[in-house]
């Protein structure tokens, strides 16, 4: 730990070519946090006054208790490079100091917002890997997120102590796992090439990867080694790293280096014959107790031990030999220093992504130079709790300028629109402030390149802002997050008494602010909901909003809700008809299901109503064999204007028809939003006006009579064309032994999940099983797969499509009719559904 | 049951005779509609020629007011009201009502009653509908009766209300004369909860007041310590109960069905629904005033303090007198984002799904646009008890921007002196240049169908079709051709056509 004063961390601040702000991402249970601690432990800054206070970055019980990371922590370290060690640094610098802003993210997808949140104000990225389990799902996620953002990783491959204490793996073999790790890790980074970034894949050989034991706290690049070495075989570092990794053998009988294994029992590949098995040699000495044959090695290598450590047996002393030898601190942090940019070189492509507004106005070069006199640009990703109960920290990062205690900002709010007064406020920063462990310093300013909470914001940042100078009134805000999942899991909450609802109601606007994810609504039944990422990222929501946000007051939580949607399976059987109240008008439509990925595209945003409708029309005819007239006659989509639903046009020479288009539509958006079966959103139908008849006088087509007629014949040709259910479905990935499958196949079976892939890993008695899983049967699926794995399978479920349920909504009886009416009962709308003959009339 | 007693004749011919009215109206509801002729000749019979009476059926508005416009129609003094009345107060003509006399079997009911008593261990309050009025002294007596026998428990009490009077004069200066006893009524009132209905300090206890009805509790007692008892059907007058006392338990009596009904999933339900409503209208930018009386007291005063209200909550407001709302004449406004319906008690609550904007009542307009007003769990129903408490609420004035449960996140509304403080100087037509410049930016379908207008004019422009548009290329004036005469419905050149061609037209 390293012990400074406010004053003294304020002063690195300044020198933004020695700053590094980069997050840790991984897998879950891939050792981000342990390994997170070994640097803390290390190197992390703390206030003076709480030195040896323990374990940093999980703040909260329940992450201590749960053994995960909920909520990203941000964390600064300090690191003094040698000057020896920084002679081959090329970028700039000033000095030998290196102030770390390190974040470390949860790896639960639940929690993925977390991580995107961490990753908008880092410029660098940790990803760790497991050396066994290798890249998995959530690591490619993050990685996939990172390099979006634009920022660069460096791997290190952890977990190494398993390969030298549990599995007893030889040289030639961890080698293969080593370099199948990197090489998927790359396969990811390759599909992202950027030319303003570079190469973003990583290389033993140029010291982008580490090797690393977070929990016995070692780590080593190959510079680590090449520089033992470089010396010993006079040849210099760069050309011995490259000896130390790939097709490199090396003979010690003969004492020559070879591209090719000759065969011989003494000819090992570099990295084998100079990293692997020295570090294997001495934790088998030191687990042996070999403590006479220990000394001289340790001498050889230089390793001092102190007298005390020298009583140390077994396990304990192979950590404090290898922590001596190899310290994960220094092999990281030079890693990072080396090969992470500073803000200042990082913001020179990132402003790009970053910025919203012209790429050559005065913001964005401040942003781009990274400049502490230019206009304050300063991006809030998230907001953090305060001590005292209801107030929030606004912490982000700055971009450009300074912001200081006292100054007065201009906060643009995610929906603000340049040159108007949309959500957009001018207040003052009551104080800034920097962590410091788990303490908090004021600070007079924080220039850029850094991050800052702020106090007296929480107001009026509702979750993320961009801040400016009071007076910079042409800027332009930072773009919005993109977040990788989306709230699917729901919950109804009451209080328990009546009278706390204003509790309830302050509490979900607390936690609506307090997570980048969770969604606080409203059902029409006048029920509260919230809304998260899965069913975990719930749970804690939930504690949060009981304990911290309503202080205490019971709540009631319903059983997970999940919303369906509604579609149709065929065309509709005939051409419906529904008239006007007056009777003077009468409206024709069908509806048939949309060709299949059509409404992906919608959601996606390919085809959408903003669109060119020479390339919307290019693209229906060509992929999904629309006729190249009728995409031009797209009346709208809905719901809310850009669902997955529309409406064609295909009457010919109807009068007044451009008069009623809007009611109509507006029916549509109404009808859309609320289906005939159960008043759930509809999905992937196709509305098809075939003919209208219309009053020849205007005043009795109006929208009076034409909308509650457009919404009646939606309904009515929706229920002619065989309406389906749709219900969400996870992507679960699960990984486990062999002896474990039996136990998750029966799981999934019994929840209606089938699987679709499942692969072994290779090298490692592990397989990886992809699965389909409806939302609906998920709650409680983690646990019982636990249980019927003995606690080996542990899944993570992903939202992946809408999934059509064949039983008819309309039979009673059936599933999906069952289903139906509880969704009915639950919206407290009568239990059985309004009759076609309601929506359509006899002519 | 008789006719003569079933519609008060006697009654009725004491009322008309003792204040010589000479022009009375009577006024029936559909379904007593066939009735009228026998009722009118029963009183005409016995108040001879000199006093005329009027029949006057299907109301604009709702049939349990005093449809006071209809009556002016015809000069009347006085009007009488047969069914299910509202018992609101009327603005300008005396009203007799005559509720007519519902079956009752008053042993079962009284049965029913010390059963509750006697099951529940709370005091009750017998509230009933006004049609059963007539036997609540049989009730009374059958109950007192039946608690001697049984020797229960004396501690516990049954209480009744009372019917106010069958008797309503319009006060001459009603509204300063009401601001008047308002004011008195907080400054008696203030320490204690204001729970609906009329409220007034009685040296015995609190008084309440709804829909006809009126009752006492005596001091040191609440009203959530009675189980309320409703003698009658499920109608809007039990629902106003349900609403103003939604801390009560409540137990229905249907005297049709002869059976004990409790609402509690119900009562929470429509609480909850109005509740998401007032949400909904915090979203609001269009609010359209449905004028749904003209008739009850201070109907004017209401309106005017709802435009006031919408206006300094930096939103639009529209009047609309529609008469009973239905949904294809609301569909006619699809600009407005909600409606505020200003009428009595009983016709406010309108929820329909069929509606496409939803319709609330004054009291949850008060709510939902008073910044930082939270709902605390009373409900007013009448709105003559809001004019007193709008004047009195304070604003917070919190800057912070609202959160909006329907989009489930933070919402900015509109400041509004952003509506009507115009900037001035020199910047002025920058100003103005650069709104115009914005109102482009926006996308049409996003303020024809996300409620993003903030006005009619904005709705209007951005839709597709605006009408017929003057044709200015050719500027000299067309030749007038005639125009067809007669009815939308058949105009005389179609009758004509559809007698050339049978079967032309369906």
């Amino acid at each position: 730990m390293v012990k400074f004063t406010a004053e003294e961390l304020r002063k690195i601040m300044d020198l933004k070519h020695n700053i590094r702000n980069m997050s840790v991402i991984a897998h879950v249970d891939h050792g981000k946090s342990t390994l997170t601690d070994s640097l803390v432990a290390a190197a992390g800054i703390i206030a003076q006054e709480v030195a040896g206070d323990v374990r940093m970055t999980d703040t909260r019980q329940d992450e201590a208790e749960r053994g995960i990371t909920i909520k990203s922590t941000g964390i600064s370290l300090y690191y003094e490079m040698s000057d020896e060690s920084l002679k081959n640094f090329k970028g700039e610098r000033v000095g030998n100091e290196y102030l770390i802003n390190l974040i470390d993210s949860p790896g639960h997808v639940d929690f993925s917002s977390e991580v995107t949140a961490a990753l908008r104000i880092t410029d660098g990225a940790l990803v760790v890997v497991d050396c066994v389990e290798g890249v998995c799902v959530q690591t490619e996620t993050v990685l996939r997120q990172a390099l979006g953002e634009r920022i660069r990783p460096v791997l290190t491959v952890n977990k190494m102590d398993r390969c030298f204490l549990e599995l007893q793996v030889d040289g030639e073999e961890a080698y293969q796992t080593f370099q199948r790790v990197i090489e998927n890790a790359n396969v990811i980074m390759a599909t992202y090439e950027d030319p303003l970034l570079g190469d973003v894949q990583v290389y033993p050989e140029k010291g982008t990867v580490a090797f690393s034991a977070g929990l016995h706290g070692w780590a080593f690049t190959l510079t680590n080694f090449a520089k033992m070495y470089a010396a010993k075989f006079g040849v210099d570092e760069s050309k011995m790293m490259e000896r130390l990794w790939g097709e490199n053998y090396f003979d010690p009988a003969t004492k020559k280096w070879t591209t090719k294994s000759t065969g011989s029992a003494t000819c090992k590949r570099g990295f084998v014959q100079f990293c692997y098995e020295p570090i294997k040699q001495i934790i088998n000495t030191c687990m042996n107790d070999q403590k006479d044959k220990l000394w001289p090695m340790l001498q050889k290598l230089g390793v001092v031990m102190k007298s005390d450590e020298k009583d140390l047996m077994g396990k304990a002393l192979m950590k404090r030999v290898m922590q001596t030898w190899l310290p994960a601190s220094s092999a990281l942090l030079e890693m990072m220093i080396f090969h992470l940019p500073s803000p200042a070189k990082a913001q020179r492509y990132r402003v790009e992504n970053l910025y919203e507004g012209p790429l050559d106005d005065v913001y964005a070069n401040a942003i781009r130079n990274c400049d502490p006199d230019g206009p304050l640009m300063l991006y809030v990703s998230k907001m953090i709790p305060a001590s005292d109960k209801g107030r929030f920290f606004a912490f982000g990062r700055v971009f450009s300028g300074r912001v200081c205690t006292g100054l007065k900002v201009r906060i643009m709010g995610p929906n603000y629109v340049p040159g108007q007064k949309k959500d957009l406020y001018v207040k003052s920063v009551q104080r800034t402030v920097i962590w410091m462990g788990k303490k908090q310093e004021s600070v007079e300013d924080v220039p850029c390149g850094n991050t800052v909470a702020m106090v007296g914001l929480d107001q009026f940042i509702t979750k993320n802002a961009t801040l400016t100078n009071e007076k910079e009134v042409d800027a332009h805000p930072i773009r919005a997050m993109k977040f990788s999942v989306s709230p699917v899991v729901r919950v109804a909450v009451q209080c328990k008494v009546a009278s706390d609802l204003p509790k309830l109601v302050e509490g979900l606007k607390r936690l609506a602010k307090s997570d980048p994810m969770v969604v606080c609504t409203m059902e029409e039944s006048g029920e509260h909901i919230v809304a998260g990422a899965g069913e975990l990222h719930l749970e804690i929501c939930l504690k949060d909003l009981q304990e911290d946000f309503m202080g205490g007051a019971e709540i009631i939580v319903s059983d997970p809700v999940v919303s369906f949607r509604e579609t149709v399976l065929e065309k509709s059987c005939r051409t419906v008809m529904s008239k006007s109240p007056n009777k003077h008008n009468r409206l024709y439509m069908e509806a048939r299901p949309m060709e299949d990925g059509l409404a992906e595209a919608i959601d996606d945003g390919r085809i959408g109503p903003r669109d060119d409708p020479k390339v919307r029309s290019k693209i229906l005819s060509e992929e999904f064999g629309w006729d190249k007239d009728l995409a031009k006659k797209i009346w709208c989509f809905g719901p809310e204007t850009t669902g997955p639903n529309m409406v064609v046009d295909m009457c010919k020479g109807v009068q007044y028809l451009n008069e009623i288009k809007d009611s109509v539509v507006a029916g549509f958006q109404w009808a859309s939003k609320e289906g005939a079966l159960a008043e759930e959103n509809m999905r992937a139908i196709c509305f098809e006006v075939c003919d209208v008849v219309l009053h020849a006088d205007a005043i009795h087509r109006g929208g009076g009579q034409v909308i509650p007629t457009a919404r009646r014949v939606i309904y009515a040709s929706q229920l002619t064309a065989k309406p389906r259910l749709l219900e969400p479905v996870y992507l679960v990935e699960i990984q486990a032994p062999e002896q474990a499958l039996g136990g998750i196949y029966g799981v999934l079976n019994q929840k209606r999940g089938h699987v679709f892939e499942e692969m072994q890993r290779p090298g490692t008695p592990l397989y990886n099983i992809k699965a389909y899983l409806p939302v609906i049967e998920s709650f409680g699926f983690s646990s019982t797969l636990r249980a019927a794995t003995s606690g080996q399978a542990f899944p993570q479920c992903v939202f992946d499509h809408w999934d059509m349920m064949s039983s008819d909504p309309l039979e009673p009886g059936s599933q999906a009719g069952q289903l139906v009416s509880d969704i009915r009962k639950r919206k407290g709308l009568k239990e059985q559904m309004t009759p076609l003959s309601e929506f359509e009339d006899k002519l | 049951m008789d006719f003569e007693s079933k519609y008060e004749i006697s009654s009725t011919v004491d009322f008309i005779r003792g204040r010589t009215f000479t022009r009375v109206a009577l006024q029936f509801p559909d379904e007593l509609l066939k009735d009228s002729p026998l009722v009118a000749k029963a009183l005409r019979s016995e108040l001879g020629k000199a006093v005329r009476l009027y029949v006057m059926a299907d109301a604009a508005y709702g049939s349990c007011c005093v449809d006071e416009i209809g009556a002016s129609h015809v000069d009347a003094e006085c009007v009488v009201h047969y069914g299910h009345a509202c018992m609101s107060r009327t603005s300008t003509l005396p009203a007799k009502f005559v509720f007519g006399k519902a079956s009752i079997d008053v042993k079962d009911c009284a049965k029913s009653l010390s059963h509750c008593l006697s099951s529940f261990n709370k005091p009750i309050m017998v509230l009933y509908g006004l049609e059963y009025a007539h036997a609540l002294v049989n009730l009374k007596a059958e109950v007192a009766e039946s608690l001697l026998s049984s020797h229960s428990n004396s501690s516990l009490k049954i209480s009744y209300a009372e019917v106010v009077g069958t008797v309503i004069y319009p006060s001459v200066d009603h509204l300063t004369e009401k601001a008047q006893v308002s004011s008195q009524y907080d400054s008696l009132t203030k320490t204690r909860i204001t729970v609906g209905g009329d409220e007034r300090e009685i040296k015995s206890g609190t008084y309440y007041g709804l829909g006809g009805l009126s009752w006492n509790i005596p001091t040191g007692h609440k009203i959530e310590d009675y189980l309320l008892f409703w003698i009658g059907p499920e109608n809007t007058a039990f629902t106003n109960i349900m609403l103003t006392f939604n801390n009560c338990k409540i137990i229905r009596y249907d005297a049709d069905k002869k059976c004990l009904l409790e609402h509690l999933s119900n009562q929470t339900r429509i609480l909850r629904r109005r509740y998401y409503l007032v949400e909904k209208a915090k979203d609001a930018n269009i609010v359209g005033i449905l004028v749904g009386t003209l008739g009850v007291a201070g109907y004017l005063h209401i309106i005017e303090q709802m435009k006031e209200l919408i206006k300094s909550a930096g939103k639009k407001s529209y009047t609309l007198v529609m008469g009973r709302p239905n949904p294809a004449k609301l569909a006619n406004f699809p600009e407005c984002d909600i409606f505020v319906s200003v009428s009595c008690a009983q016709t406010a609550l309108l929820d329909s799904k069929d509606f496409l904007a939803p319709v609330i009542t004054p009291f949850e307009a008060v709510l939902a646009f008073t910044r930082g007003r939270q709902w605390t769990g009373e409900y007013v129903v009448n709105f003559q008890d809001l004019i007193a408490s709008i004047g009195s609420e304070v604003n917070e004035g919190t800057e912070e921007a609202r959160f909006s449960f329907i989009k489930g996140g933070y919402v900015e509304d509109i400041k509004p002196q952003e509506n009507d403080k115009e900037e001035e100087g020199s910047l002025a037509l920058a100003a103005a240049t650069d709104k115009a410049l914005s109102l482009q930016n926006q996308d049409p379908t996003s303020i024809l169908f996300k409620r993003n207008a903030t006005s009619g004019t904005m709705f209007f422009a951005a839709r597709t079709y605006q009408g017929l548009n003057m044709q200015y290329e050719n500027p000299a004036p067309q030749s007038y051709v005639i125009g067809r005469s007669g009815r939308a419905a058949g105009y005389l050149d179609e009758e004509r056509k559809a007698e050339d061609l049978p079967g032309a037209v369906e």
